[in-house]
């Protein structure tokens, strides 16, 4: 065959581009989804809450990805300033995926449970107020906006589609008892949602007002959860290396 | 556009050229300042006035899709348009399919700019905009495929020109792209999750990612310089034969590489090193493109001095060599160990889209202008202001992120004599003021650069329309006489 | 005999197995796409393309290509479909 075939044929020029450019794609993306040993067996991951989740959203929608990544590396500086690398299960049920590509902040994958409660609201509010040389916005909204929650429903029945382990029958529920125990299960069955949120926000008050259930409220309580699932303690250092 | 109806009916469809020229121009301004702004944000942090939409977190979006699809959007459909009418020595085909991509795909991204200020997005780096607006980004996609194929098919020519073969494999290729990275499931008109989790969701946005850089900046852009640097230069490019090598190995290779922006992650290292493996198999080819380009010339180097446009041509794909080998360099593990998460990441990325990508189509505007608005470009020496005012804000740019990149990526793993961390996170961020407003700097002398072009645009347009007017009052004159 | 045959049976021999295609395939059309002198001066007679659009308008424009060797024997006036 010639080339001259393909350069006086559009279409055969056009099969011929879509088999070049498919086979890198094919290869790397597909075994992801097959390979058992993409996602590490590991104990505590579960889904987040409907208050963590909602936290999520506004995680997302304020952009908080293009600064602050969400995922560690296995190196010593990383190790001492962050903590324990970063596990694939741990970001099994994100949707979309925070892992970021730039730290103009500080990594978050393990923020969570680091700082009180008290200091996040403060540090959102106002970040130069507790840190004086940093670059980050001020929020102050996310504590003026009080948290919308008439959606849960629609939103966890949306990531039960993509896969995420929300309850919707009573088989679902059993089978979340079973694997992540009865507390937890309650907080991830949707018909509960709207109070599992008002308790999670009740008993935590992770925003400082106890009468309000505000945006701070949902992302704090997000930040808390993050890479604060697993311990570690459980495993051995080598486990994780036979995943890679 | 209104002296198209006065002149006689143009062999080509010029009209929609013209209107991308212009809209690419708009968004150019538009997408680069708001990055000029979002830089000095990360300066001086009281410019986020505490308001929302003006956040660095809602304006870095606006900002990646209005220069990437925007500006470099408009930019390749005005010169595909242009350059498959005109190798293929026929008129544009479906000309009412190819009017709605442009008002599919300007008003497409500037909702998506506007819709990212409201805080309504996906969350996926370039890929942001919510589903109902992907899925008008797709009918236009599928419009201007249907549009260039039609008018390949309807050529005079035998043969397809190889520029013509870049804009097909990028049209292809980010129609793929597009819609298997934008898999979700909506909630409601502005809210949707990702149909993929974690590693999985990673990976194929990386691979959408890494080749919206690979197709829409590269390969695309390379159809742009095979087709306006042989013209600019009066000769044909250097060899045909290497351009064979280079579209169908660029092409092959590129679809590999999109793990190395996950190199060190959660992701199998198996993935990671087979991209890491064909990154550095892209030098290859990606320079037998630039020695393709640059040797177009041999023989007439003397055009570097008496011509601007070929100034901005050569540079750009001088800038497309340096940013060809540096990103191989990043993608190997150990060196991507420091660089990755840094700003030497930024540095890289606009080494390429202003140097190289922004570049030629400077290059290639200057060259349409004339030829679209029939009338001598206004000024020559505006051109040279240009293109120094581009170099020099280029130059500030990269050696500043650089320093910043490099510099923190060696603060950060940095340990005192007893084995500690020699610095905490905030006295990076600290060092990286002064590279920060550097940056700022070197983004302002470059928007300087392409609000000079506009002026020189304007100008021309208002000449080019001065005539129209004068013959067109002859030409009354003349009827009324007779 | 055809024991060998087993090779390639093994999944974690695919991936040796396609880099020698890929290569083999990468050598096929290098040596393709540079050999023959007939070739070349074919293959090489296409870049002419970008200066066969008439232009009346602009003859300025049109004097360089004027001065090249033009290896191209086909005229392309006719309208050509594909795969003609």
């Amino acid at each position: 065959m010639r080339h001259e075939h393909i350069e006086t044929n559009s279409g055969l020029m056009i099969v011929l581009i879509l088999l070049v450019i498919s086979i890198g794609g094919l290869v790397e993306i597909v075994p992801l989804f097959y390979i058992n040993e993409t996602i590490e067996k590991v104990d505590g991951v579960r889904p987040y809450t409907p208050l963590e989740m909602r936290g999520r959203d506004i995680y997302v929608r304020e952009g908080c990805y293009l600064c602050h990544s969400q995922q560690i590396r296995p190196f010593r500086d990383e190790w001492l300033r962050y903590g324990h690398y970063s596990l694939a299960a741990e970001s099994q049920y994100d949707h979309p995926f925070q892992w970021g590509s730039k730290r103009t902040g500080p990594d978050l994958a393990r923020v969570g449970g680091k700082y009180s409660n008290q200091w996040h609201v403060q540090h959102m509010k106002a970040p130069r107020s507790v840190v004086p040389q940093s670059i980050m916005p001020n929020y102050p909204w996310l504590l003026e906006s009080d948290l919308d929650y008439s959606d849960l429903a629609g939103r966890m029945g949306a990531l039960r589609a993509t896969g995420v382990p929300y309850s919707l029958t009573q088989q679902e529920y059993d089978a979340n008892v079973g694997r992540f125990g009865k507390v937890v299960a309650d907080q991830l069955d949707i018909s509960q949602a709207q109070d599992s949120l008002l308790k999670q926000a009740r008993e935590k008050d992770f925003d400082g007002i106890p009468d309000r259930i505000t945006e701070m409220e949902a992302l704090v309580a997000y930040l808390q959860a993050l890479g604060a699932m697993v311990d570690f303690a459980k495993y051995d250092e080598g486990y994780f290396t036979t995943f890679r | 556009m209104a002296q198209s109806s006065a002149l006689p009916v143009e062999q080509y469809n010029y009209d929609i050229v013209r209107k991308f020229t212009i809209v690419a121009m708009v968004f150019a301004v538009l997408g680069m300042t708001v990055g000029v702004f979002i830089a000095c944000e990360l300066a001086w942090p009281f410019l986020n006035f505490d308001v929302p939409a003006l956040t660095f977190g809602r304006l870095r979006p606006v900002h990646t899709t209005l220069v990437i699809f925007g500006f470099g959007g408009s930019a390749l459909f005005a010169t595909s348009y242009y350059v498959v009418q005109r190798t293929s020595q026929a008129r544009l085909a479906f000309p009412w399919l190819a009017e709605f991509t442009f008002w599919g795909w300007t008003g497409g991204v500037a909702l998506g700019a506007l819709t990212y200020m409201l805080g309504i997005t996906q969350g996926r780096e370039y890929a942001e905009f919510e589903w109902p607006l992907d899925i008008a980004i797709t009918l236009v996609w599928v419009s201007y495929f249907a549009v260039y194929v039609e008018t390949l098919r309807r050529r005079s020519q035998p043969h397809i020109y190889v520029a013509n073969w870049f804009y097909l494999a990028f049209i292809l290729a980010v129609a793929l792209l597009h819609i298997f990275n934008n898999l979700a499931v909506p909630v409601s008109l502005t809210k949707s999750y990702s149909l993929f989790a974690g590693v999985q969701d990673a990976m194929t946005q990386w691979w959408y990612g890494h080749n919206a850089v690979g197709f829409f900046l590269t390969a695309a852009f390379l159809g742009m310089m095979y087709y306006f640097v042989p013209k600019q230069a009066g000769r044909p490019v250097y060899s045909y034969r290497l351009s064979i090598i280079h579209f169908w190995a660029l092409i092959f290779l590129y679809m590999w590489a999109g793990g190395h922006h996950l190199h060190w992650t959660s992701l199998p290292d198996w993935v990671s090193t087979l991209s890491a493996t064909f990154s550095v198999l892209l030098l290859m080819p990606s320079w037998g493109g630039m020695i393709n380009g640059i040797m177009t010339l041999s023989g007439a180097w003397d055009k570097l001095r008496s011509d601007p446009i070929m100034l901005f041509l050569i540079t750009s794909l001088s800038f497309y060599g340096m940013s060809t080998f540096e990103g191989p360099l990043m993608s190997l593990k150990s060196v991507n160990a420091l660089s990755h998460y840094t700003d030497w990441t930024i540095g890289h990325v606009h080494s390429g889209a202003l140097g190289w990508v922004a570049l030629v189509s400077f290059g290639a505007f200057y060259h349409l202008i004339p030829r679209l608005w029939g009338a001598k470009l206004y000024s020559q020496a505006l051109v040279y202001v240009h293109f120094w005012l581009a170099t020099i804000g280029i130059v500030l740019y990269i050696t500043s992120m650089w320093v910043a990149g490099i510099g923190q990526g060696l603060m950060l793993r940095s340990f005192d004599d007893y084995g500690n961390l020699a610095y905490t996170f905030i006295e990076t961020v600290e060092f990286m003021h002064t590279p920060y407003i550097w940056r700022a700097l070197g983004g302002a002398f470059f928007v300087a650069g392409v609000l000079v072009m506009v002026y020189n645009m304007v100008m021309t347009l208002r000449t080019a329309r001065r005539e129209q007017a004068a013959i067109e009052a002859k030409l009354a004159a003349k009827m009324a006489k007779a | 005999m055809f024991d060998w045959l087993m090779w390639f049976t093994h999944m974690e021999n695919s991936k040796p197995l396609a880099l020698v295609l890929f290569f083999v395939a990468f050598c096929g059309i290098l040596i393709y796409v540079f050999t023959g002198k007939q070739r070349a001066k074919r293959l090489e007679s296409y870049k002419y393309m970008p200066f066969d659009e008439e232009e009346p308008q602009q003859s300025e424009h049109r004097d360089f290509a004027r001065g090249l060797p033009r290896a191209r024997i086909e005229t392309q006036s006719r309208k050509v479909m594909d795969n003609e």
